[in-house]
């Protein structure tokens, strides 16, 4: 920069903050940049009295292998801490000797038609129809942290129906 | 003639086992009498602006409907709107002011952690507006998008 421009520069300077301050103020109202940091949280009630009704602690989409499935597996828990499993708009194919089990979405073994050895899970009962709307208890030992999907087993031909992995709700 | 029964016999049991298992069908109910019913529910992705959480869809006994976001996470940023685009699902950077895509406002986000509800205005056609966005008004920028599922 040429020494008359600099000269220019100092002369004019406060007629440079006069224009680059406006700037500066509408370039941070449009970016609010130190939002990046500042947090807001909120805590707001369920729409439901959650203290004395059913909570909806997990749910997943439930996604056919060995034969087609389809529905929604979720998690309640009561107000006295009982936990079940509840499918709804639930259809797979019948079979023999199905059962609802609770397994680690991690487990290699989910991701083919049919099991090699045993499978790891945790037993919730014999399937009680293999279409619509069904309760399964959950044993209080169950830790949904771990077994975190649910696999509709045919225990007799280790044969995966279907899987649903569990998210938060 | 004997053996041809016996094989007959040994089909007709094979059949039984692994085929002519009847359809069965239960219709169990929620273990609530609860008021509120769930209807939709989903999980948001977020790439731009990393957003975590799930989105459902409740209706209160009166009809009303409320959209209700849990284990939400988002970046905070300028004009941030709670939207319902009728899309079955958004890109990670979707313009739905560029690809003119219809939309419901739900108002502002209250908070960018945390539990929130927002009323869905009456009249608001679900069938339609199937995935929620969290979306910056001020410059078309979608943070995060939850498609909805049935619950």
């Amino acid at each position: 920069m040429s020494d008359r421009a600099i000269s220019w520069l100092s002369s004019h300077k406060w007629i440079l903050a006069g224009l680059g301050l406006p700037i500066l103020v509408a370039a941070w109202w449009a970016f609010r940049p130190e939002r990046l940091w500042v947090n807001v949280k909120v805590d707001e009630p369920a729409p439901f009295n959650s203290s004395a009704d059913l909570q909806p602690l997990y749910t997943g989409l439930l996604a056919g292998r060995a034969h087609p499935t389809s529905g929604r597996a979720s998690i309640y828990q009561a107000p006295d801490g009982k936990r079940d499993l509840r499918l709804t708009d639930f259809m797979t194919s019948n079979g023999p000797d199905v059962h609802v089990v609770l397994a680690q979405s991690t487990d290699e073994s989910l991701k083919q038609d049919f099991v090699k050895g045993q499978l790891n899970n945790v037993e919730l009962g014999l399937l009680k129809a293999n279409q619509g709307n069904q309760n399964y208890d959950l044993p209080d030992s169950a830790d949904l942290s771990r077994y975190d999907a649910v696999v509709i087993y045919c225990e007799r031909f280790h044969a995966v129906f279907g899987v649903a992995k569990l998210d938060k709700f | 003639m004997l053996p041809r029964i016996k094989l007959a016999l040994a089909f007709a049991s094979l059949a039984l086992v692994f085929g002519l298992q009847p359809s069965a069908s239960a219709q169990e109910s929620a273990e609530s009498n609860r008021a509120v019913r769930t209807l939709e529910t989903g999980s948001f992705h977020g790439n731009v602006h990393p957003t975590s959480g799930r989105a459902t869809i409740y209706q209160e006994a009166d009809g009303k409907l409320i959209l209700r976001l849990t284990n939400f996470k988002t970046s905070n940023g300028p004009d941030v709107h709670v939207i319902l685009v009728a899309a079955k699902d958004a890109d990670d950077d979707a313009n739905f002011l560029k690809s003119n895509t219809p939309r419901v406002e739900l108002g502002k986000l209250k908070g960018n952690e945390g539990d929130q509800n927002y009323e869905i205005p009456t009249g608001t056609d679900l069938a339609k507006f199937q995935t929620v966005s969290i979306y910056c008004e001020r410059f078309d920028a979608n943070f995060g998008a939850a498609p909805l599922e049935k619950f």
